[in-house]
């Protein structure tokens, strides 16, 4: 239609995901392609079968489930010590805030209260793994329209490059580049040494020079620019039908960021400026990401300046299988994780007091998933690799 | 040292002989060249990429060609049972007979030519053209949905760009008023490059000749066909060993001939002060080599519908309007021209 | 055309980070850079500082850890020759490193530090069975051990912590040489 661009507000036609293959063109010759389990572009093993017809798809089914580890089962014999290194390789790209979620729902359910130095810190730290986290983002997603032996690898190398800058802090701080157990029930395990913020600080003011770098070489690529413009147009309706928050949502216009709107930790004290856009498509996730880096980037650097004094916990250091009991209480506590809402639904009482009964995850990338019999038909494969990767589904989180 | 002038004279004036020895030098040449090209793009993306690139085998990773083709000698080659055999096996072989054959009438020096063809142009563009064949073919016989999506990109790719190139490299030919290509660089030897004067067809010819033989050898931004993201390996992925190293290694082939050519057709060749020929023919091919590395290891691909739709509705028009201005052109500029 | 232009930009940018230094500049395992303080790969059973073994076969790892990857095996209680006390000794001990996250919550709960981290860079072995960690194994790990001991984490954890003491000067006395 000459003139009208389709975006998410206006009414777009999608096609229906349930329909019965039999009902399609019977005169098509339809071809069944799995996108399998091994596949250098999903993020993670995921099987999509895709019915084509030539080049275009017609219908898309998903089937996650490839790396499930029972680890909501494995929640019901462990105590609340040792949840925490496991929920790590939940959504094993941003730990810090699996921690954090977890962490605050076991301390919402013992209504005790986290320490202000605590709270900062953790604060700080889930916004510098927002930073991490969407970088891979970033750069899984120039890999996939790119080419992993190509143009799109050199990108993928750059951000890897800057994100190990934070991985570096991270080790400093706790030990483990990756995976670190820091966060405990009441607070945090480790401290900040000293010189830490001055070396954050400067860290992160380089990642946002190279932010700039990124920019010329990527956004403003026209090559770029035409393989993710208008491809995988997501209308809000159905964003805010089936539960999406994170930067899929708010680049189809649901304007929700949880930061900002039920502020939990230091983010009542900050001021975080949420970016939307409402076109849909996969420049506008992708640029809804860049633009959250660069904010995260800010609030992270405002934050380091000023860490107040005090202890970093409000409960003794954990000495025994034991130490932390709740005897009962439901809670549901969701953080913003950098895929959207990290819901924790805990019921206390198992074990004893000393493990929770049930431990349910709300993982936002399943959430991602779901639009995939939605968003694919009617492109070409290539479409589809672009649209998989701007929806930055992590498998971990959405298998558990 | 009689017999070794006699030899040379018989070698010289023997065409078969002739052909035979230069054939086997140049081919050799040629293919180490290739070889090493391996190395220095994995050392050129390596510093791209803040990294090093191959340094333990040999000494700053010279070797590791030698070791890559040694890995891929000793690989398995499975033959898949649906697969069509003898095609199946065939197709990389005619993909490296095609890309060698093109090297024949290549000029590297005054004298340094295979087979010294009048019709050296229409020899190289119809093996660029022909060697679509054994990649559809491979896709065909792989019996593998993926196989069979790249090589019909390929070839829907391959026959498009053929179009602008065929156009491209007539400009050099009604310049130097002739298909020779030692006549065309000649040419440019007495008089000057043909992308500096007559201005303007030029430019503008050689920047499209580069584009397309980018597109035809299926190198990014062009490279949908072997898209590893989505099609893993594209044609070849079903191959195994050394049967899948002739893809890769030909793909590197054509680039360098896509850079030779471009360098004969339209900056002169082995023309040069003070070196001798040769030289400033290799660094010529080895700049536009260098700079078709460094577009792959830069820019993102291109969608296959756009692809197309750049073909034929910017590059096809322009390249007619570029074939009359340059005929145009040659005639008022060119000595020769004006009867 | 816009492409053409936009794409030389982009070279450009490629351009530039040839003459980076490269940041894998080290080549790992001939060559390996300089950790944190406070990174942990592998584990030690230490000697306190009378010389006496500091496991008391307590079974408090063994509960706490997260894999189930630790197995000990309670000698005799017996008198310590330096306090005449009794105490439990260590019969046996073995860590799995096969299957290790590092969390640290062994070294957290361990009432008398025996067991810490290392900081020794791991070495990758030939059989699953060269990674368990033997008794053996973990004390000879002992040199290597870095900041982290149980006494330490649960300093840092104090809620009391001196309000008085400056933040930035975090817990660092590191008692580890690094290997």
């Amino acid at each position: 239609m000459p003139g009208k661009v389709p975006n998410a507000l206006s009414g777009v036609e999608l096609p229906d995901p349930h329909m019965d293959i039999e009902d399609y063109d019977p005169d098509a010759d339809l071809m069944v392609l799995n996108m399998g389990p091994q596949h250098p572009s999903t993020h993670g093993v995921f099987r999509v079968k895709l019915i084509m017809d030539g080049e275009v798809i017609v219908k898309a089914v998903s089937y996650p489930g490839y790396l499930h580890r029972g680890v909501e089962k494995l929640m019901e014999k462990l105590t609340y010590a040792q949840i925490t290194p496991i929920v790590d390789k939940n959504d094993y790209v941003s730990p810090m805030i699996n921690e954090q979620a977890v962490n605050m729902a076991f301390e919402a359910a013992l209504e005790v209260e986290v320490p202000r130095r605590a709270r900062w810190i953790r604060t700080i730290l889930a916004e510098m793994q927002r930073v991490a986290s969407h970088l891979v983002a970033l750069g899984t997603f120039t890999l996939d329209v790119g080419g992993a032996i190509g143009g799109g690898a050199s990108i993928f190398m750059y951000t890897f490059r800057d994100r190990e800058l934070i991985l570096d802090l991270f080790e400093e701080l706790t030990g483990c580049r990756f995976h670190y157990n820091t966060h405990t029930v009441g607070g945090q395990r480790h401290d900040i040494p000293a010189g830490w913020a001055g070396r954050a600080i400067e860290a992160l003011k380089l990642i946002d020079q190279r932010l700039d770098e990124f920019f010329e070489l990527v956004i403003a690529n026209p090559i770029f620019q035409d393989r993710s413009d208008g491809v995988g147009i997501l209308p809000r309706h159905l964003a805010l039908g089936l539960g999406l928050g994170g930067p899929i949502g708010r680049a189809s216009g649901v304007d929700l960021d949880l930061r900002r709107d039920a502020p939990y930790h230091c983010y009542d004290e900050i001021e975080v400026k949420v970016p939307t856009r409402t076109t849909g498509d996969c420049t506008a996730r992708f640029m809804v990401r860049y633009e959250e880096t660069r904010e995260s980037l800010r609030i992270a650097l405002a934050m380091l300046e000023g860490v107040p004094e005090g202890p970093i916990c409000s409960r003794k250091a954990v000495n025994s299988a034991a130490s932390v009991k709740i005897k009962d209480g439901e809670v549901y506590v969701g953080v913003e994780s950098p895929r959207g809402e990290l819901g924790t639904y805990l019921i206390a009482g198992g074990q004893g007091g000393q493990g929770p009964y049930r431990l349910k995850i709300r993982p936002p990338s399943l959430h991602a998933i779901s639009v995939i019999p939605y968003l694919l038909p009617g492109n070409n494969i290539s479409d589809a690799i672009a649209i998989l990767g701007s929806l930055d589904p992590i498998m971990g989180e959405v298998d558990r | 040292m009689d017999t070794i002038a006699a030899i040379w004279d018989t070698i010289f004036t023997n065409p078969w002989l002739h052909g035979l020895f230069f054939g086997i030098v140049i081919a050799t040449v040629a293919l180490t060249l290739v070889a090493w090209s391996i190395w220095f793009e994995r050392k050129l993306a390596g510093r791209m990429q803040n990294r090093v690139g191959p340094v333990f085998v040999g000494p700053a990773g010279l070797l590791q060609p030698l070791a890559d083709a040694l890995k891929l000698m000793r690989k398995d080659f499975v033959v898949p049972r649906e697969a069509d055999k003898a095609l199946f096996i065939l197709s990389p072989v005619l993909l490296m007979f095609f890309a060698l054959a093109s090297l024949a009438v290549i000029p590297f020096g005054p004298d340094t030519v295979i087979a010294d063809l009048d019709l050296g142009v229409l020899w190289v563009l119809a093996f660029a053209g022909l060697m679509l064949f054994p990649l559809w073919m491979a896709g065909w016989t792989s019996n593998n949905k993926y196989a069979l999506f790249a090589g019909m990109r390929a070839v829907a790719q391959g026959i498009s760009y053929e179009v602008p190139m065929l156009l491209m490299a007539l400009v050099p030919v009604i310049y130097a008023g002739s298909f020779n290509l030692q006549d065309i660089v000649r040419y440019q030897a007495d008089h000057s490059w043909f992308i500096v004067w007559p201005p303007g067809p030029g430019i503008v010819a050689f920047v499209i000749f580069f584009i397309a033989s980018l597109a035809e050898g299926n190198r990014i931004p062009f490279d949908i066909p072997e898209a590893e993201s989505e099609l893993i390996a594209g044609v070849s992925v079903e191959y195994a060993g050394m049967s899948y190293g002739l893809f890769p290694f030909t793909e590197y082939l054509h680039s360098m001939i896509a850079s030779a050519m471009a360098s004969v057709l339209f900056l002169g060749g082995w023309s040069g002060p003070v070196f001798p020929g040769i030289h400033w023919m290799l660094l010529k091919t080895a700049i536009l080599f260098t700079v078709i590395l460094w577009m792959r290891w830069t820019l993102v691909r291109f969608r296959s519908d756009q692809l197309m739709r750049a073909c034929w509705r910017w590059l096809v028009p322009i390249s007619v309007v570029v074939v009359c201005a340059a005929a145009v052109l040659r005639y008022f500029l060119l000595a020769g021209g004006a009867p | 055309m816009k492409y053409i232009y936009r794409s030389f930009l982009s070279m450009w940018v490629t351009f530039r980070n040839i003459f980076r230094k490269p940041v894998t500049d080290l080549q790992f395992p001939r060559t390996r850079r300089e950790r944190a303080d406070r990174y942990r790969t592998s584990f030690a059973l230490v000697h306190d500082e009378h010389g006496e073994e500091a496991c008391i076969a307590c079974k408090k790892c063994q509960m706490i850890c997260p894999s189930d990857i630790i197995t000990v095996v309670a000698g005799k209680k017996a008198e310590s020759p330096r306090t005449g006390k009794s105490r439990g000794y260590l019969d046996d001990f073995t860590l799995d490193m096969n299957a290790c996250i590092f969390c640290e919550l062994c070294v957290q709960v361990c009432p008398t530090d025996a067991i810490l981290m290392t900081r020794n860079a791991p070495r990758p072995e030939f059989s699953r069975e060269d990674l368990f960690l033997t008794r053996e194994k973990l004390f000879a790990n002992e040199p290597m051990v870095t900041w982290a001991t149980a006494t330490k984490l649960a300093e840092m954890q104090d809620p009391d912590r001196g309000q008085d003491k400056p933040a930035s000067a975090g817990e660092e006395s590191t008692e580890a040489e690094a290997s």
